[in-house]
């Protein structure tokens, strides 16, 4: 008993300079991401400045009692909802297209100078596309308009106006950011398939799209796999600098979401209790949606995330 | 027998001419909205507000640049993001590795914990206001450190350090512990020096990051003179949108705040410096992905 207590010391002093390096980091985790768990708390209370987050008083369920039965909530949690599942049915499978396309190239050159031109939106600030995107499809000023109208004939479309075509635009967008970066794991699982398979279906006949079909799909699979649970995990969390910049007023019935409203509900009309318990609400679903979609990949068989 | 595959061989020239041209197609879609915000810049506001503008400059002219070097405001802003982006990174990459290389140590007492501490953070994330509200009470506001503090590590780039670290070979480490070197000598003249790969990587990522963002500005930084690059352009593009939507008729363009031009022009200055270092540091993006995605 006494030997294992001095050799728990032993190995303490041991690595005493490597709990040194953590000391930080730990600060960090503690101050930054455990103190406003805390913070969580004035959900259950009415937050005011004076009085701090220790000192204001305990309501209980108040704000989460008017949060259910507000329309607003309801409203910014089925738009959550809606953007991310036309996020994930019309985005999802634009990687994996492009993948296998990408990867049919035989000329390494040809296949490099596309990935690049594929990948750069990624890098692009969300302000600056926001502000790309609202200037394209301009009724009045915009390219895309000037085309449906001198070459189609038809009336200018409000993209960025029209509670109907917002959607389109806001999914269009996150397709155009993130759909080539989206290419890299799904090339590296292509790559790492055993060229012999090809190689033998090739000798027995098969044409490049059963080829395709039968080898290529298959040895991407745990990597469609992960990544779309990992994709489910996100149902709640939009993202807030893509809605942000593209929202406006006059479509807020379809683009406000929850991180925009807690922005503008909360932040700047200072009801800070009522859109921490939306925040609050959001953090729990959200959670349980990541542990949920980690079981879910083992069911699967795969391993899971943790 | 010799028509059937010459046919085929016709066929697979064909679908592979159409893939090439189809991802041409795709690449020319992803690089049209940066081509027309560039000639936009450089077209006459009358040609751009009649929407006249869609290949090449019209009226060509450089005037909203001039607009923009005059009035300065965007040039204070661009210097004020270049603080932030290379203060921020180093501050990342410094605590990133203080983290990530004890708890690559598999011999650390305490490892499962600590690291278990660590990912519940991610799982459970605290929203806005808390975090709004700390950074308030520790009198952060209107400083760069209300940006910095709260980020000041990514715990998925830790994880994709750590990973890194635990691949390199042990018996690097252990002999140079036998020839009594301390951890931090082992860190800084051993590990660091093999994980380049992985710093360039990380310390690209954490940059953009830095460069890119707009709400934690917008969240903590009310001064105008410290304001970043992104935030002036958030503003901008803000005026115009919703002067834009007040009145929704037609020609509402005329009385918008900011002409597109200049917009335009503030958008290709601020996205200049990702354009000319993204084609030499591409690589180091993709390597830096491809190990984030084994797993430790």
């Amino acid at each position: 008993m006494n030997d294992k207590r001095s050799t728990l010391r032993n190995r303490f002093i041991r690595d005493r300079h490597l709990y040194l390096m953590l000391l930080p980091v730990i600060l960090f985790y503690l101050v930054f991401k455990y103190a406003p768990m805390i913070g969580e708390m004035i959900a259950f209370k009415d937050y005011r400045l004076g009085d701090g987050i220790f000192g204001s008083k305990w309501v209980g369920f108040k704000h989460f009692e008017s949060l259910f039965g507000s329309i607003d909530f309801w409203r910014v949690l089925r738009n959550t909802l809606v953007l991310n599942v036309y996020s994930l049915v019309f985005g999802f499978p634009v990687p994996i297209i492009l993948a296998l396309l990408l990867n049919e190239v035989r000329k390494e050159w040809y296949k490099r100078t596309v990935q690049n031109l594929l990948y750069l939106p990624h890098f692009i600030s969300w302000v600056v596309l926001g502000g790309i995107f609202i200037a394209i499809l301009s009724p009045s000023t915009g390219v895309v308009n000037a085309v449906l109208e001198n070459v189609f004939g038809i009336e200018p479309i409000y993209f960025m106006a029209d509670s109907r075509w917002w959607p389109v635009a806001y999914t269009l967008s996150g397709i155009w950011r993130e759909a080539g970066w989206g290419t890299i794991l799904y090339l590296a699982a292509m790559a790492s398939i055993d060229p012999q398979l090809y190689e033998a279906a090739k000798i027995d006949g098969a044409s490049k799209l059963r080829q395709i079909w039968h080898i290529t799909l298959p040895g991407i699979r745990s990597t469609v796999a992960i990544l779309l649970v990992l994709r489910m995990g996100n149902m709640l969390d939009v993202g807030l600098e893509q809605t942000l910049i593209l929202q406006n007023q006059s479509v807020l019935d379809v683009a406000d979401v929850i991180s925009t409203y807690v922005y503008r509900v909360g932040l700047q009309n200072m009801n800070y209790s009522y859109t921490t318990a939306l925040g609050l609400f959001q953090s729990l679903v959200s959670l349980i949606l990541v542990v949920g979609v980690n079981r879910l990949t083992r069911v699967f068989g795969e391993r899971g995330l943790w | 027998m010799i028509i059937r595959r010459n046919n085929r061989s016709v066929w697979s020239r064909a679908g592979s001419t159409a893939n090439y041209t189809v991802l041409a197609l795709f690449s020319l879609i992803a690089l049209y909205p940066l081509w027309y915000v560039i000639v936009s810049s450089f077209s006459s506001s009358r040609a751009i507000t009649a929407g006249e503008v869609s290949l090449w400059p019209v009226e060509f002219n450089i005037q909203a640049y001039l607009r923009l070097f005059d009035d300065g405001q965007l040039f204070v802003a661009m210097g004020n993001t270049i603080v932030v982006t290379l203060v921020g990174t180093l501050l990342n990459m410094v605590l990133t590795t203080l983290a990530a290389y004890p708890l690559s140590r598999k011999r650390l007492k305490g490892r499962n914990l600590l690291l278990m501490f660590i990912i519940f953070t991610m799982l459970f994330t605290t929203g806005v206001i808390p975090n709004f509200i700390l950074v308030k009470s520790l009198g952060l506001m209107d400083t760069y450190w209300s940006l910095w503090f709260p980020a000041l590590i990514s715990t998925y780039n830790m994880f994709v350090m750590k990973t890194f670290m635990e691949g390199l070979p042990e018996e690097i480490e252990e002999s140079a512990a036998i020839d009594g070197a301390g951890d931090w000598r082992i860190l800084v003249q051993i590990i660091l020096p093999l994980c380049k790969p992985i710093m360039a990587a990380l310390s690209l990522f954490y940059a953009v990051s830095w460069w890119n963002s707009y709400f934690n500005v917008l969240l903590y930084i009310t001064k105008s003179t410290q304001q970043t690059l992104t935030l002036k352009l958030y503003q901008m593009i803000l005026q115009v949108n919703q002067s834009l939507l007040n009145n929704g008729s037609e020609g509402v363009d005329q009385v918008m705040l900011t002409p597109e031009g200049i917009k335009a022009a503030a958008i290709v200055i601020a996205v200049t410096p990702i354009l000319i270092v993204y084609p030499f540091l591409q690589k180091h993006f993709v390597k830096g992905v491809l190990i984030g995605s084994v797993k430790g």
